[in-house]
């Protein structure tokens, strides 16, 4: 995965010549993730008619929806395989800022009222 | 410098990205972390707002006793069938993508373009099935800023009796009333903001795949644009599982 190939003068970084060396991970874990996502659905449309609504079953949604996200992310995505320091630098701020937004939503949202 | 061969070669030791991927590849994943925080603003704000709501004397709508339609049967109570039924070709249409990227690893043309196209058919048939469900909201009286989708005590109760999954349905006079505008503003805002990347997710596969046919990348040597627009096309349905669950399921 390195990009250590130059057409151009050594050490001169240039974007249209760099040639990647992507390693192929087959596609069992591909239709596996697939089947995986499939049956969360699954899960997800069975929740929703036989659980009361409420907040219990809410949590639950939300659970498999991060579920969900986190093998897309990290398996079709491709992040999993990435560089370490290219791993944090995405998935950090996204989990700070989303769940700082989503805390003051929690914490203001029941001093606003619009009706 | 002595020392620089006991360096592991893990080591970030400068003269190349430190990520490790090519600049426009990380730049696509900048995008895309801009844009997770655009959908989280809407969603954060749609829960906000639904939240307000809360003891309401016309109090936001369950979402899936509005939208229980379903093609060819009308009249019958099929709440989120059909979005699941969107979910399941969003999730498909994503596994080609990624079938379409290994092949690309592979340098294997016929494969990436037999994916790609799978792939637009996929993104192809969703935006249909999202017109369809908005052009059912509109028939009924759904707009940015009018909606009669609320539902009355009258309309739980009757609900309650009658909408069990795939029977018979109609909603009665004194079931519904005006509901909250937000309801429908929303609706067409998150989804058609969605949409809309979707559309464009199509639109970019296919001037991907042509360059795919033509032979641009197995002359470039490596098919790394296919894994770019891929990338967005899994980000599209990443989105669509938090619609799903907050738009619909909760």
């Amino acid at each position: 995965m390195s990009n250590e190939h130059h057409h151009a003068a050594e050490g001169e970084y240039i974007p249209e010549t760099y040639i990647p060396h992507p390693e192929t991970h087959g596609t069992k874990t591909l239709w596996r993730v697939f089947f995986i996502l499939l049956f969360i659905t699954v899960i997800d449309f069975a929740i929703y008619f036989i659980a009361p609504a409420g907040l219990s079953r809410n949590i639950v949604f939300i659970a498999l929806g991060l579920v969900k996200a986190v093998l897309i992310v990290g398996i079709f995505m491709h992040l999993n395989y990435e560089a370490k320091f290219l791993r944090w630098m995405i998935a950090l701020p996204a989990a700070v800022f989303i769940s700082y937004l989503a805390w003051l939503l929690l914490l203001e949202g029941s001093f606003v009222s619009t009706y | 410098m002595s020392n620089s061969a006991t360096v592991s070669s893990k080591t970030w030791a400068g003269g190349r990205s430190p990520f490790s991927v090519s600049y426009g590849k990380l730049m696509m994943w900048v995008f895309l972390l801009s844009d997770a925080f655009t959908f989280s603003s809407l969603l954060v704000g749609y829960g906000a707002i639904r939240f307000s709501y809360s003891g309401s004397s016309t109090p936001w709508p369950d979402p899936s006793a509005i939208f229980n339609h379903f093609p060819f049967a009308h009249g019958y109570y099929l709440p989120l069938l059909f979005v699941s039924l969107m979910t399941f070709i969003l999730i498909f249409s994503s596994v080609t993508m990624v079938l379409a990227v290994e092949a690309g690893h592979r340098k294997s043309k016929a494969e990436v373009s037999k994916y790609m196209i799978y792939t637009i058919i996929g993104g192809a048939a969703f935006l249909g099935c999202q017109a369809w469900e908005w052009s059912q909201f509109i028939h009924e009286g759904g707009r940015l800023d009018t909606n009669n989708f609320g539902i009355t005590a009258q309309g739980y109760e009757h609900l309650k009796e009658a909408g069990k999954f795939g029977n018979h349905f109609e909603w009665m006079a004194g079931d519904r009333q005006p509901g909250p505008v937000p309801f429908a503003s929303l609706f067409f805002i998150v989804t058609g903001f969605h949409g809309f990347h979707v559309l464009s997710g199509v639109v970019i596969n296919i001037i991907i795949w042509l360059n795919v046919i033509y032979g641009t990348y197995e002359r470039r040597g490596h098919y790394e644009m296919v894994e770019k627009v891929g990338l967005y096309w899994h980000f599209v349905d990443l989105v669509w599982v938090f619609v799903f669950t907050f738009y619909y399921l909760i």
